[in-house]
């Protein structure tokens, strides 16, 4: 495993998102994540941190999600739903 | 804009879907460009550069155009192979480049996007922001038969088209969704993250050796990624730098990397941390890449539907924005065609495939399939290759006491160390093809 905890910078601070009030990002089903997922890869590749780990499920922070579009294809068990945000919300570069 | 009718709707305003619209609507097709964020250009990603040649096939002279916004004409052009305290520098720079019609231009997507969209629209398109199309629509034609007669709005909204283009980029939801595309693997992707970092121009120019509004890039391998096969990258922006880091997403899933902490270390580096020293950050970026490359070309059209650009997978080494200009040419063409004949079956819209299959970008496509597989089953190449090289120009600098035929034995009983110097051979040769240096 990488070592990715050795800093603490915070690059949202330089981010305009415009969160919608419902969530685009969705765990298909919790029971695989803490059945058959041992790394919980998506904790860590992506790139603003919008998943983590919580009293047995994988919790998730849609507003600090940037849209580069890994997270579904990344988890080994294609259990990470994501559709692109409605129009007019979401990042703004 | 609910039930309106157009020849065409362009889904995404990106490169590839801007130059589509604007070449329909410079042949006088009533075109519709969706764009889901605020503006074009508002959502997108890349390294850094637009390429001279291919865009001239779209818009002649484009660097006399008003109020475009290139950062800099890229002079430098250099490959670095980086280890933990050193480098070895491969590259070119050239005056020559320097004047019209120049090489490539560095570009900030989140203006240029915008601009180019407003281009199509002076042409004639329409263009929609915060307008996300979620499905296509189908008219009915016979008991089986139906034909593409537009496209849905979230919320239910429809524009009503004979032809589709899909220029959604390399997400593609709609594309997968009508089953053109096929579901990507994490190898056949790559994921990358950006800063852009303010530094005034009299900086960039001292310390990238430039001129006025000369530029540089320099692309990295080794270092930046380790232990994933990826790229580091630095463009140079007129008061601004961009800075890049990525690797194939299984590599960094399976490898437990984490991209903001390889920009932070890519970043710390000792030869990178002096060019972007004092520079603020002011962005930060992330967006993957498809690279399934030439196994994973969707089907590209179907009735009344033509896939073009990173939707369609159009990426060649390190060329993108280029491919998906093209492809929007191709794709404005066949539709110009279509519109014509007043038929937009697949048949007709072939064309489209034909002109990409006689492309450039084809034959290299096809060519550098086998490189990608190399490097998921080699994925120590670029480890070895960086550190051989590093540790061979050390030793061949190094002022020693050693009379030459010894430090040359020396030098490749090294080598031989670290592998069979066939292998050696065979990694520098698909490294060069996957790092794009000819």
């Amino acid at each position: 495993m990488g070592n990715f905890a050795k800093f603490d910078t915070n690059p949202l601070e330089y981010v305009k998102i415009i969160p919608d009030s419902k969530s685009h990002i969705f765990i298909k089903d919790d029971g695989i994540c803490i059945e058959e997922c041992e790394n919980k890869p998506c904790t860590y590749y992506c790139p603003t941190r919008v998943f983590y780990w919580e009293d047995d499920s994988i919790k998730i922070l849609y507003k600090r999600c940037i849209e580069c579009g890994a997270c579904p294809f990344g988890c080994p068990y294609d259990n990470i739903a994501w559709e692109n945000p409605r129009g007019g919300y979401g990042v703004v570069y | 804009m609910g039930n309106d009718r157009y020849d065409v709707v362009v889904v995404g305003a990106g490169p590839a879907g801007s130059s589509a619209a604007l070449l329909m609507a410079n042949n006088n097709l009533s075109v519709a460009m969706l764009e889901r964020g605020p503006y074009p250009g508002s959502k997108n990603m890349s390294g850094g550069t637009i390429a001279s040649m291919p865009f001239q096939e779209i818009l002649p002279e484009y660097w006399n155009i008003d109020g475009i916004p290139l950062e800099r004409k890229i002079v430098s052009d250099e490959l670095w192979m980086l280890d933990n305290d050193s480098a070895v520098k491969m590259g070119f720079s050239g005056k020559k480049f320097g004047y019209a019609p120049y090489n490539k231009f560095s570009i900030l997507r989140y203006k240029f996007d915008k601009w180019y969209a407003d281009q199509a629209v002076a042409a004639g398109a329409k263009l929609f922001n915060n307008c996300l199309a979620i499905d296509l629509v189908y008219h009915k034609t016979g008991l089986l038969s139906k034909k593409v007669d537009g496209v849905v709005l979230e919320g239910g909204d429809i524009i009503h088209a004979d032809l589709v283009v899909l220029a959604e980029g390399s997400s593609a939801a709609l594309t997968q969704k009508i089953g053109l595309r096929q579901r990507l693997n994490p190898a056949d992707m790559t994921l990358y993250v950006k800063e852009v970092l303010e530094l005034p121009s009299g900086k960039i120019e001292e310390r990238f050796s430039l001129e006025g509004d000369e530029g540089a890039v320099i692309g990295m391998v080794g270092y930046p990624t380790s232990p994933a096969i990826g790229k580091g990258g630095i463009w140079t922006n007129k008061d601004s730098l961009s800075i890049v880091v990525g690797a194939y997403l299984n590599q960094i899933v399976n490898k437990g990397l984490n991209p903001l902490q390889l920009m932070e270390r890519f970043k710390s580096h000792p030869m990178i941390k002096k060019l972007i020293e004092g520079a603020k950050p002011i962005k930060y970026l992330a967006h993957t890449i498809p690279k399934g490359g030439f196994k994973k070309i969707p089907t590209l059209v179907d009735d009344g539907v033509i896939v073009v650009g990173d939707a369609a997978e159009m990426i060649s080494g390190r060329r993108g924005i280029d491919l998906a200009m093209i492809t929007g040419k191709f794709a404005a063409e066949a539709a110009a065609q279509a519109c014509a004949l007043d038929d937009y079956s697949r048949e007709t819209l072939s064309s489209y495939v034909k002109r990409i299959k006689g492309s450039f970008f084809y034959e290299n496509m096809r060519k550098g399939k086998n490189v990608e597989e190399y490097f998921n089953t080699y994925q120590d190449s670029d480890f070895l290759i960086t550190k051989a090289m590093n540790d061979l120009a050390f030793k061949y600098f190094k002022q020693d006491l050693e009379n030459n035929k010894i430090r040359l034995r020396k030098m490749i009983e090294e080598l031989k160390n670290m592998q069979p110097l066939q292998k050696t051979g065979k990694d520098l040769l698909y490294g060069l093809q996957n790092w794009e240096v000819w």
